[in-house]
């Protein structure tokens, strides 16, 4: 092989090289946009909510706090439970009647300001990442005594940054066992209820 | 080395045919907003406005017509809304129209308050919405092909095909480029 075919192949392939390198990140661009338009989830899978109660068991006749964490999917976000707009649809956490458990209380987390590509210069006040909602509930005589079970009604709108889902009620359930009064209840999942409580 | 090189190619050859089709954000078939609708007929649809009578979709056959899905709940699609009037502005006496269709759950309730008082600045003025609002429920979006997110905008040809679906806010220029392609094609006989 001689010095100018050699030279030739190495132009040839520094060539091929540069187009397949050039091809390959345009096609991966094109992949994410792709993505972007077509990897909305079911507004339901937007939000993992998971329930903590503070005592085990809790003794009838106490009061005793609920702890609802709700993990929010990466590039989503949720309003808050107090958005500016009056058109948006706060997140809210709401409890079915049962006998001997009364909700007397709801303490919802603080909102993060922030912008998105469709609102530049409005920022919104929302929810992202994981963030938690306190409940503080009443246990009455007339409550069930042994395995519990407190069924709550989690409802929220999300967003990414271009597109929105409707709005959607998930259901969180949380169980717990009752013991008769005067039973000493163990505080327990102490790290959440104190990290809630900072951040409310 | 060769093979690497092979390889490479090959590579780049499948990204050139994947990039090809990617659209700004035109939304192509397998979508999150359900099989594509693009390239079919719009589907027969009869809508409610916000006086209750029926706006059969068919009847703006013979009109370029974008067909938007909002909702007073859905940020970007607040947030589009003077590109909406804008389009409306711009085409409304050349043979265009945008149909907004309201996927609010409670309906006429809170969506006619939202059109008739919400001022949009458009051009440095202050605008109430100047197109069409209707009604839609899930049966509606199903005909659509299923909806998940919003805003999401259908462009529908003179003669009742859909030529373009998008899902998220519209791009103004991409909008004009679109419509005045649409406009300028023969009216259907």
């Amino acid at each position: 092989m001689s010095g100018k075919q050699g030279s030739r192949r190495v132009a040839w392939r520094a060539g091929v090289l540069t187009f397949a390198i050039a091809a390959c990140l345009g096609s991966v661009a094109g992949a994410i946009a792709a993505r972007q338009e077509s990897a909305l989830p079911k507004p339901s899978a937007v939000v993992k909510p998971s329930a903590y109660v503070s005592l085990e068991p809790v003794p009838r006749g106490s009061d005793f706090e609920v702890a609802v964490v709700i993990e929010i999917a990466r590039g989503f976000h949720v309003n808050s439970h107090t958005p500016r707009d009056p058109y948006l649809i706060p997140t809210t956490i709401k409890a079915q009647p049962t006998a001997g458990l009364e909700i007397s209380g709801t303490k919802y987390p603080k909102g993060r300001d922030e912008k998105f590509a469709f609102s530049p210069d409005k920022p919104l006040d929302v929810y992202t990442g994981s963030v938690t909602i306190l409940l503080h509930v009443a246990s009455r005589a007339s409550a069930h005594l042994g395995a519990n079970r407190l069924p709550l009604t989690l409802r929220y709108q999300a967003c990414n940054d271009s597109a929105c889902l409707a709005p959607v009620n998930v259901p969180v359930n949380v169980k717990f066992d009752l013991a008769p009064a005067g039973t000493k209840g163990r505080a327990v999942h102490s790290e959440i209820f104190a990290s809630a409580s900072a951040s409310h | 080395m060769r093979k690497v090189f092979g390889g490479i190619l090959g590579l780049a050859l499948a990204g050139v045919l994947g990039a090809a089709g990617c659209g700004h954000n035109t939304v192509s078939a397998g979508s999150s907003a359900g099989s594509s609708s693009v390239g079919l007929a719009e589907p027969q649809v009869t809508f409610k406005d916000l006086q209750g009578a029926s706006v059969p979709l068919v009847s703006l056959k013979g009109k370029v017509v974008l067909v938007n899905f909002w909702a007073t709940w859905c940020d970007p699609c607040q947030a589009e809304i003077p590109t909406l009037i804008g389009l409306q502005q711009k085409y409304g006496d050349k043979g265009f129209t945008l149909l907004g269709v309201a996927m609010d759950d409670d309906g006429k309730s809170v969506v006619e308050p939202f059109v008739q008082k919400t001022e949009f600045t458009v051009d440095g003025q202050k605008r109430t919405m100047n197109y069409p609002i209707v009604l839609g429920d899930d049966a509606i979006a199903q005909k659509f092909g299923g909806l998940i997110g919003y805003p999401i905008s259908f462009l529908i040809s003179r003669d009742g095909t859909i030529q373009k679906k998008y899902l998220g806010m519209l791009n103004a220029k991409e909008m004009d480029q679109q419509i005045e392609s649409l406009l300028s094609s023969a009216p259907a006989s």
